[in-house]
C-alpha cells in the first residue's frame, strides 16, 4: 500500500516545537547513549525539519523499513538486552528517529510527544540532580506547547501557545504539589529493574592489593552525607566503618561476602555516650553500608550486622538511601576471643614477607608487653623515614617487604597492610577495615561532606582483657591526614597548582553552597520517603498516618482544588462587568460638564449634551450609542471596546 | 469493507450498529431533557457533555504506567512528572468544557437552494467573555464546519453544509458544538434543537422542453423623438433580435453574444402555466418550470406563473423569483 509522502510545509508551525521537544528529552540521555544513536537521532531530526521546509517527499517505506531493522539490530547488538533504563532510553531514542521519517499529518506528532514524556522520564530514573527538576519543568513545558501546537489555528502565533501551556500548567502546578505530598510512597519496590549498568560505580573494592595499583584516584565525589543531631565529633573520631578485610595471601587482603551474624551486635559493649546522626549515601551498587564506629543502631531496611562488625543490606545500594544510626566512640568488641578465631586472625601465608615477620619477632622480643610492642611499631613509622604518598612506587610479590624496608612510602593501604602483617606474625589477631575517615564540614548546611577522596584503610588488632582496638597506622606517618582529611588536602593542592589561593577559595565556597543546596534537596526532595512522609503528615496534625488517611487526604485536596480551578476558568469566561462600561461613561459625563438629572437615560442626555454643544457632536453620539449597546445590547463586548476607545480619545 | 475477511464484516456490523444504537439513545435522552431551544441559546454548564478521546485515554494509560514506574523506584523526580501530567489532565477536562459554557448560538439563516446543492446553514456563535475560545467546530449529520477560535467579544458564523435531495423545507433536526481545546484529551460538546430550516427549491430540470411562446405588449411601444430608447441592460442574444441591438463591444471581450434592452422597448412577457406542461409527473413539471423561471430571470425578461392555486403577474426580478420558487418549492397538489 503506497501512503502519500510529500510534505507540504503544513507541519512547519508545529514541527519544530515537536523537534524542540524531543531533543530536550533525548539531550539528558546523550553521555549514555552510544554515539551512532545520538548521531541518528539528531540527523533524522535536521533532516525530517528539512525535507519539511523544502517540501521534499518523505524517505520511502523500504528504505525506513531497512532504517527500522538496522537501527533495533544495532540496539540490540549494543545492550543484548532491552530492558532496564539503558536499552529502554536507547530504544524510545532510536524510535523517535524512525517515527520523526514517517511523521507526515500533524496528528503523527502524538507519538513523537508521547516518546517525549517517557524520555524525560527516563532521564528522571537515572539521575536526579538539583537541574534535574527545572530541566524536565522546561522540558514539559515545551512539550505540552508543541501539544498545543498541533491543533492551533494557523493565526495563533508561538507565543499565544505558549503562554495557554503555561497558563495550564500553572493551573497544574497545585495539584501535583498536592498529590506528590500526600501520595503513599511505599517502602518495598514491586519488582528489580537494573536501572543502569553501564555507569562506572566509584566507591570501594572488595580486596585490597597494596601496591598492585601504584596511585590512588582522588575522586572528589559525595560518598555520603551526614547530619548530626547534636555536636560533630572531632576529626580524629571520625571513622567511617565500612568491610572489614580478614585474610591475606602475601599478596592481598579479602574479606567475606555480606553474611549475616547473629552475636555481632551482642559483643559490642558501649561506654560513655552515644552519637546519633542521619546519613545520607549516594549509590554504591554495592552492599555495604557505612556507619560512624562503632554502630550500634540503624535504620536503614533489610540492613544487618556482619561477623565483623560491618553493616551490609541485602539488596546493593542502586539508589541513594538514607537512614538514621546511633553509634559508641567508645566501645569494647569481643573482650573473649576463642582460641580457633585468635589462630584465623593471626593466619599468614608460610613463605611470604619474611622479612618482615622477622623484623616484628624482634621487636615483639625486646617489648615488655603486646601494647609496648603495637607503640613501638607505631613510632618505628612515625620516626624513620616512612613516608605519606599518594603515588608510591609498584611494590610486586612480597609487598609487605618491599614497602617495610626499600620504597616506605605509601598511603593508608600500605601502612594498614603492613602494620596487620607484623602483628600477625607474632600471633596478634589483627584485621583491616576499609571505610572513610575525616569529611568535611559544610557550615551552610551543618553537615559533614564525606567523598571517594576519604577513602581510607586502618587495622583492628585484638588485645588480651581489651577486644578489638583500632589502630591507625597512618596517623603515626602522616598525622595531617588524619586531622584535616584528605579532601582538605587535595584541596589546597588544587589552589596550589593554579598559584593562586583567593579563586581556589572562593571555588571552594561556592561548591560547598552548592553541597549544600544538593544535601536538602536529597534531604526534602529525593529522600521524601515512607519515613520522611510520616513525619510531615505528623507534622501536618495527622495522626497515626497511613496509607489510607493520607489517600482519602490526597483526593479530599484535589478536589477542593479541582474545584477552585473550575471557579478560576469561569471567571476567565464571565463575560466583562457592565460597570466598567458605567465607570467610563461617568468620566464621558463629567467631560462634558453637565449635571445629569435624575431618571435622565443615556439617550436624553446625549441629545442634552448635543444642544449645549458639551463636545463634537459625533463624539457624543458614538459615546451615547456604544454604552446603550454596552449595557443592554446583544454585543455587548464590542460596544464595550468601541466605548472604551471613544471614551479614551476625549480624556 | 470489502479489505475485511468475511467472518469480521458481520461482528463489525454489529459493533458498529450497536455503537450507533446506543448514541441514539444517549441523543434522544438530551433532547428530552434539553427540550427545544430558542432561536438564541446560551450554553449553561448543565447541556456542555464531556468525554476523554483516543489519545485521552491512551494518555491516561501513560500516566498509571508512569505512576507504577515512580513508585517501584519509588523515584521523586518522575512522582514529579507524573503528578504534573495528571494534572494537566484534571486541568484540561475543566478547561474543555469551560471553553463551550456561556457560549451564545443562534441561527443566521440559509440561503434557499435548488435540490441537490449543499444547504448552507449558518449558524452564528458569540463568545460573551473576556478571553478567546479555541478550536471550535459545529457538525450535525453528514457536515462539520470548519474549526475556528473565537476572540473575545467575536461573533462568527460556522456554516453547516447539509446535502439536499426534495424540495421543500429542510430542517436540522440536532446540530452540536465541541471542541477537543486544549490537548485534545478531552472532548466537550453541545447538542442543540433549534427551528433551524432552509427552503431548498425544485431541481431546474436538465432538459425542459421550449419555454411558451413570448407575448409582445404592443401597448408599451413608444418611440421618443430621437427615434431610440434609454439603456437599460444586456440581455442574452435571441434570434430575431435586430443586429443593430448586439453588444458587439461586449462580444469582443467576452465571445458572448449579447444584446442591448432598452427601457420602454417592447416588453416581452411569458406564462408558465403547470396546467399546460405535457407531463404527468408533478415533481417533473415543477422541475421544468423552476428551469423556464432560471432562464427567464437569467434574460431580465418578465414572467408570470400559473400554478393551481397560485399565480405570479408577470414581472421580473430577485423577489419576484423567490416568491415564483417559493411556491414551486412548496407546492402542494392536494392543497392546491
Amino acid at each position: 500500500m503506497a501512503r502519500p509522502r510529500g510534505t507540504d510545509g503544513s507541519l512547519l508551525a508545529s514541527l519544530p516545537w515537536t523537534l524542540g521537544a524531543l531533543g530536550l528529552s533525548v539531550a539528558p540521555h546523550v553521555p549514555y547513549l552510544p554515539a551512532w544513536i545520538t548521531f541518528a537521532f539528531f540527523g533524522c531530526a535536521v533532516w525530517r525539519y528539512l525535507i519539511e521546509k523544502r517540501r521534499r517527499p518523505l524517505p520511502s517505506a523500504w528504505f525506513r523499513a531497512a532504517l527500522a531493522l538496522a537501527c533495533f539490530l544495532g540496539v540490540l547488538i549494543t545492550y543484548s538486552s532491552i530492558s532496564g533504563v539503558g536499552p529502554g532510553s536507547a530504544l524510545l531514542a532510536v524510535m523517535a528517529s524512525l517515527k520523526l521519517l514517517e511523521t507526515r499529518k500533524r496528528r503523527d506528532q502524538f507519538v513523537l510527544l508521547f516518546i517525549s514524556i517517557f524520555l524525560v522520564m527516563s532521564s528522571l530514573l537515572r539521575e536526579q540532580y538539583l537541574w534535574s527538576l527545572p530541566y524536565m519543568l522546561g522540558a514539559v513545558t515545551v512539550i505540552m506547547t508543541a501539544w498545543l501546537r498541533m491543533s492551533a489555528s494557523p493565526i495563533e502565533s508561538a507565543k499565544q501557545s505558549f503562554a495557554i501551556g503555561g497558563r495550564l500548567l500553572l493551573y497544574a502546578a497545585p495539584l501535583a504539589l498536592a498529590m506528590w505530598i500526600f501520595f503513599p510512597r511505599l517502602a518495598t519496590p514491586f519488582w528489580a529493574v537494573p536501572i543502569d549498568s553501564s555507569r562506572a560505580t566509584t566507591g570501594l573494592s572488595d580486596t585490597m592489593s597494596p601496591g598492585d595499583i601504584s596511585s590512588l584516584s582522588l575522586s572528589n565525589e559525595v560518598a555520603f552525607r551526614v547530619s548530626f543531631d547534636n555536636q560533630i565529633p572531632d576529626g580524629p573520631d571520625r571513622y567511617w566503618r565500612g568491610l572489614v578485610l580478614t585474610t591475606f595471601n602475601g599478596r592481598s587482603w579479602t574479606g567475606r561476602e555480606p553474611a549475616i551474624s547473629t552475636t555481632a551486635r551482642d559483643q559490642i559493649v558501649t561506654t560513655g555516650d552515644p552519637i546519633s546522626y542521619e546519613i545520607t549515601l549516594e549509590p554504591t551498587r554495592q552492599q555495604w553500608v557505612f556507619a560512624l564506629d562503632m554502630p550500634v543502631m540503624w535504620s536503614l531496611s533489610k540492613t544487618f550486622m556482619g561477623p565483623q562488625q560491618q553493616l551490609a543490606r541485602s539488596l546493593p545500594i542502586d539508589q541513594r538511601v538514607a537512614y538514621k544510626a546511633i553509634s559508641h566512640p567508645e566501645y569494647r568488641v569481643e573482650a573473649d576471643l576463642p582460641e580457633v578465631y585468635r589462630n584465623w586472625y593471626s593466619n599468614l601465608p608460610a613463605d611470604s614477607n619474611q622479612r618482615s615477620a622477622t623484623l616484628a619477632r624482634e621487636m615483639r622480643a625486646a617489648a615488655t608487653s603486646d601494647q609496648a610492642f603495637i607503640n613501638a611499631v607505631l613510632r618505628k613509622f612515625n620516626e624513620e623515614e616512612y613516608y605519606y604518598t599518594l603515588e608510591p612506587p609498584p611494590l610486586g610479590s612480597n609487598p609487605v617487604d618491599r614497602f617495610l624496608f626499600d620504597t616506605r612510602s605509601g598511603f593508608c593501604e600500605h601502612y594498614a597492610s603492613a602494620f596487620a602483617v607484623m602483628m600477625r606474625s607474632v600471633g596478634i589477631p589483627s584485621r583491616v577495615v576499609l571505610g572513610y575517615q575525616g569529611g568535611e564540614i559544610n557550615p551552610l548546611g551543618g553537615h559533614l561532606i564525606v567523598r571517594q577522596s576519604d577513602a581510607h584503610a586502618w587495622t583492628e588488632v585484638w588485645l588480651e582483657g581489651v577486644g578489638w582496638q583500632r589502630v591507625d597506622p597512618t596517623a603515626a606517618v602522616a598525622p595531617e591526614r588524619i586531622d584535616y582529611g584528605a579532601s582538605g588536602a587535595a584541596l589546597e593542592g588544587l589552589g596550589d597548582a593554579w598559584g593562586l589561593s583567593a579563586p581556589s577559595e572562593l571555588l571552594h565556597r561556592l561548591s560547598l553552597s552548592i553541597d549544600a543546596l544538593n544535601a536538602k534537596w536529597n534531604e526534602w526532595i529525593l529522600g521524601y520517603g515512607p519515613e520522611n512522609q510520616q513525619n510531615f503528615m505528623k507534622w501536618l496534625g495527622m495522626d497515626d498516618p497511613n496509607w489510607r488517611k493520607m489517600m482519602l487526604t490526597l483526593i479530599g485536596v484535589v478536589v477542593s482544588l479541582v474545584m477552585l480551578i473550575s471557579v478560576l476558568l469561569m471567571l476567565r469566561y464571565r463575560p466583562p462587568a457592565r460597570d466598567e462600561a458605567s465607570i467610563l461613561y461617568q468620566r464621558f459625563v463629567k467631560k462634558t460638564g453637565l449635571e445629569p438629572i435624575a431618571g435622565e437615560t443615556a439617550i436624553e442626555f446625549g441629545r442634552r449634551a448635543k444642544e449645549a454643544d458639551a463636545l463634537p457632536d459625533d463624539v457624543i453620539a458614538l459615546i451615547t450609542e456604544a454604552y446603550v449597546d454596552a449595557r443592554y445590547g446583544p454585543y455587548r463586548e464590542p460596544a464595550f471596546e468601541r466605548l472604551k476607545v471613544a471614551v479614551g480619545s476625549i480624556s | 469493507m470489502s479489505s475485511i475477511p468475511w467472518p469480521f464484516r458481520n461482528a463489525q456490523g454489529i459493533a458498529s450498529s450497536l455503537k450507533t444504537g446506543v448514541s441514539e439513545r444517549v441523543r434522544q435522552w438530551a433532547r428530552k431533557r434539553q427540550g427545544s431551544d430558542a432561536s438564541t441559546t446560551r450554553l449553561g454548564p448543565g447541556r456542555v457533555y464531556i468525554l476523554p478521546t483516543g489519545v485521552g485515554i491512551v494518555f491516561g494509560l501513560m500516566a498509571f504506567a508512569m505512576l507504577l514506574g515512580s513508585m517501584n523506584y519509588n523515584n521523586n523526580l518522575s512522582f514529579v512528572l507524573t503528578f504534573i501530567l495528571v494534572g494537566v489532565g484534571f486541568v484540561s477536562m475543566h478547561q474543555c468544557q469551560r471553553n463551550l459554557v456561556g457560549l451564545e448560538l443562534s441561527f443566521s439563516g440559509a440561503e434557499p437552494v435548488y435540490a441537490g446543492q449543499s444547504m448552507r446553514f449558518g449558524i452564528a456563535v458569540t463568545n460573551h467573555s473576556r478571553n478567546a475560545r479555541h478550536g471550535m467546530r459545529l457538525y450535525c449529520d453528514g457536515a462539520l464546519s470548519e474549526i475556528e477560535d473565537l476572540q473575545p467579544g467575536e461573533s462568527r458564523i460556522f456554516v453547516l453544509s447539509v446535502p439536499t435531495t426534495e424540495r421543500g423545507w429542510v430542517k436540522l433536526e440536532r446540530f452540536g458544538i465541541r471542541t477537543l481545546f486544549p490537548f485534545e484529551l478531552f472532548r466537550a460538546w453541545a447538542w442543540l434543537h433549534m427551528d433551524v430550516t432552509g427552503l431548498v427549491y425544485p431541481q431546474p430540470a436538465a432538459q425542459a422542453p421550449d419555454p411558451p411562446p413570448t407575448m409582445v405588449a404592443h401597448g408599451h411601444r413608444q418611440h421618443d423623438a430621437r427615434g431610440e430608447e434609454d439603456f437599460a441592460g444586456l440581455r442574452k442574444y435571441h434570434e430575431g433580435d435586430s443586429p443593430r441591438h448586439v453588444a458587439w463591444k461586449a462580444f469582443a471581450r467576452s465571445g458572448q453574444l449579447l444584446s442591448k434592452q432598452f427601457a420602454g422597448a417592447d416588453t416581452s412577457s411569458q406564462w408558465f402555466d403547470f396546467d399546460e406542461i405535457a407531463s404527468v409527473d408533478v415533481e417533473q413539471r415543477l422541475s421544468i418550470l423552476t428551469r423556464w423561471i432560471v432562464d427567464a430571470d437569467r434574460t431580465l425578461e418578465d414572467y408570470g406563473l400559473r400554478v393551481p392555486g397560485a399565480e405570479f403577474e408577470p414581472a421580473h426580478g430577485e423577489a419576484h423569483r423567490r416568491a415564483c420558487l417559493e411556491a414551486l418549492a412548496l407546492f402542494d397538489e392536494v392543497s392546491g
